[in-house]
């Protein structure tokens, strides 16, 4: 029965960057009154937001207040049970599947093969992509998520917090206009954590500018958001 | 920062590309680990055991050929006592059961490894349902061949089948093949997504095995027959092939239901 | 209320079939007005099941309709293995007395029975799902879509393929072997069976209804 409330906050002097003239028109994400339910257990409802590019919009609450189920919805993996999505990438209104080529998602219930080395796993899913990844291709975006030196290594053996940022590798593939992330920092260590702010404000800054959703409740990471929606548990 | 192109473009990358990375991928892993194979073939070889002993009592009943005709050989069949028939079409059917077993043990693990790892979410992120069903088909298809083509051997050299006409023969074989790596294929995907043990897996996929069965020893019988006419090798190999078919079609048609949510 | 009519009507027929029996091949032939309508509406429901579950899979509808339907297509499933069930009771029953043996490994006996399992399956996958609608809903469409090929085998295939069956090729359908008491009883068999059917299914999902709406208000 609880909406969720919308507030634009700005934090850090950020300006607000739908007064951006090189904002693309062609990239926004929009929610419609949008409400899931799993069964008869109703988790959110009535969600409202819209999110431009060059924006990052961070979703916060409770612990299963729903979250994860709002970024699985945007990212078009799971159908709502009420209201509409709208993802506009490249000046197009996208389906659920065809919107998966233009967003990156990270989130703490992805898992790549543990049975291949971080490299086979990203040659394997950039061929998915059309993207056939060299030798050195790999080696640069190894060392963008501070993986060097351990790509020929099995995933089966990475850390959860090198698993992590091999997530970021995978999301960070096609260099995707849209970023999905859900916990970010999960299992991260300080370098880790900065090499995620890094991606984030990389992100906002490219050409055209990227739309970035981030669902946390870290302080910290509230901090890079220039929006924030707050989702309620249902009572 | 990174200096790669924007490569999230319009162009969607083709279906069999997709197909062909997933089979590559399935492939390269199960040889590292070698889960499915194993599965498959050590049940294979038990039963092939189990059968070797159960069935050493069963000969091939012999008879005499003169002119044309068999006549009796045995003081059995003089009095006209019932024999056992374990001839080469009861033999080709009882190794058909053997490979409905082993698939039934083996390949479900396609799908089963995706959604017990949860890598579902990467692969549904990165590549489209048709091309996921089809990668997911051509593996288990390649595993059941391997198999076939490793215990038909043996198993022929066991009980002493024959192999009647070549040409039949293996027409028979390899849509006996496909029949089964489609249905265990859609099986193995819904009785993942349900969460499911091997016995829902079995459960399942009984009658459609069933009706495999039933279609594959009417097609056996014509591998024996001696000079049989074209039309009806056609009809029944065709017959089997075309339930392979069907079900393929239909389980490429509805399983974008069964993988997405 | 026109049901209860029905099921009235199927009544009197049960005792008007015994007696005007007399003219076909022996009072065994009556059994006919129980098994062939059990086996044809045990095929019909499988129809039935199969139409709703394409309804439920390709048409778009808000939650509650569209697991009405897909509760349409379980209990048509569920009907379906109550008629196999009988028809192949009846079937075995007229096998003993016919040719004293109940269970022959005949095609027709085989694809009844394979039919029930895969009517049986259908339930069990239900049952596993019990406590998720809309998976149950999507995966129990599928299956019973998917093990359609099966079914129309063994409706139609496997008794032509495999040439020597014992059954009965088809008297009823020709007109001149059936005496008119005969087809009389026969017919309003097949629409008393049909009527029983219609009833059931109404009481199901009545029930269904009912169920689904205190499950609503205690929760």
């Amino acid at each position: 029965m609880h909406a969720s409330e919308l507030e634009t906050t700005e934090y850090g002097g950020a300006s607000d960057n739908r007064m951006n003239s090189s904002a693309q028109p062609d990239l926004s994400i929009r929610l419609e009154q949008v409400g899931h339910r799993f069964g008869t257990r109703k988790v959110f409802s009535g969600i409202d937001l819209e999110v431009a590019a060059g924006q990052v919009c961070t979703v916060t609450g409770p612990n299963g207040s729903g979250k994860s189920t709002l970024l699985r919805i945007v990212a078009g993996l799971l159908a709502p049970s009420e209201g509409t999505v709208s993802v506009k990438a490249n000046g197009q209104v996208r389906s659920a599947d065809a919107r998966r080529d233009f967003l990156g998602y990270v989130s703490p219930d992805l898992t790549l093969y543990k049975e291949l080395s971080a490299a086979e796993n990203l040659q394997f899913f950039g061929r998915l992509r059309g993207i056939t990844l060299t030798r050195d291709d790999l080696i640069e975006r190894l060392t963008q998520v501070g993986l060097r030196g351990r790509g020929r290594d099995l995933v089966g053996t990475y850390s959860s917090g090198m698993r992590q940022r091999l997530k970021y590798a995978f999301a960070l593939l096609a260099n995707p206009p849209i970023l999905l992330l859900d916990e970010p920092t999960a299992n991260l260590d300080v370098s880790g954590i900065a090499i995620v702010e890094t991606i984030v404000a990389a992100q906002k800054s490219r050409a055209g500018g990227g739309l970035t959703i981030i669902a946390t409740n870290e302080p910290r990471e509230l901090e890079w958001g220039d929006m924030t929606v707050r989702v309620d548990a249902e009572a | 920062m990174t200096t790669f192109e924007n490569a999230a473009s319009e162009t969607r990358v083709s279906w069999w590309q997709q197909t062909f990375a997933l089979l590559a991928k399935d492939l390269k892993a199960e040889l590292r680990t070698k889960v499915a194979i194993s599965a498959v073939g050590v049940f294979t070889f038990a039963s092939l055991l189990l059968l070797g002993l159960a069935t050493a009592v069963l000969k091939e009943v012999p008879t005499i050929k003169l002119l044309g005709l068999s006549y009796p050989a045995t003081l059995d069949q003089l009095l006209g006592k019932q024999q056992p028939a374990w001839d080469s079409p009861s033999k080709l059917g009882m190794l058909w059961v053997l490979f409905c077993f082993a698939a039934f043990a083996g390949l479900a693990h396609s799908f089963v490894h995706e959604e017990e790892t949860n890598t579902v979410t990467a692969l549904r992120l990165s590549m489209s349902a048709g091309a996921v069903y089809t990668g997911k088909l051509l593996f288990n298809l390649i595993v059941l061949l391997v198999i076939m083509l490793v215990v038909t051997p043996v198993y022929i050299a066991m009980t002493g089948m024959k192999i009647g006409s070549p040409f039949v023969f293996l027409a028979v074989m390899l849509s006996g093949g496909v029949c089964l790596a489609a249905t265990a294929t859609i099986i193995a995907a819904l009785a993942a997504k349900a969460q499911g043990t091997g016995a829902l897996y079995g459960a399942l996929g009984l009658p459609l095995l069933l009706v495999f069965l039933l279609l594959l020893m009417n097609a056996a019988g014509t591998v024996y027959v001696e000079n049989a006419p074209t039309l009806r090798i056609v009809k029944d190999v065709g017959g089997l092939f075309s339930f392979g078919v069907l079900i393929i079609s239909m389980s490429a048609m509805l399983f974008h239901f069964v993988w997405e949510e | 209320m026109g049901l209860l009519m029905g099921l009235m009507i199927y009544g009197a027929f049960f005792y008007a079939g015994g007696a005007l029996g007399f003219n076909a091949s022996g009072d065994i032939a009556r059994i006919v007005f129980f098994h062939v309508p059990c086996a044809i509406l045990s095929s019909v429901c499988y129809a039935v099941g199969a139409w709703f579950a394409v309804v439920y899979l390709f048409k778009k509808y808000p939650r509650r309709k569209a697991l009405e339907i897909d509760a349409k297509s379980g209990i048509a499933m569920e009907l379906g293995f109550l008629f196999c069930t009988l028809g192949t009771i009846t079937g075995s029953i007229f096998a003993g007395m016919q040719w004293n043996s109940y269970w022959n490994w005949d095609p027709r006996e085989i694809s009844i029975v394979i039919m029930l399992l895969l009517y049986a399956s259908y339930l069990v996958l239900r049952a596993a799902l019990a406590g998720k609608p809309e998976q149950r809903a999507k995966l129990a469409a599928v299956y019973a879509l998917v093990a359609l090929v099966p079914a129309q085998y063994l409706i139609w295939a496997i008794t032509r393929i495999v040439p020597s069956t014992m059954h009965p090729k088809n008297p009823l359908f020709e007109k001149e072997s059936l005496s008119l008491s005969y087809k009389i009883v026969l017919y309003s068999s097949f629409l008393a069976f049909t009527l029983l059917y219609m009833w059931l299914s109404q009481l199901r999902f009545r029930a269904y209804k009912v169920r689904t709406r205190l499950e609503g208000k205690r929760g």
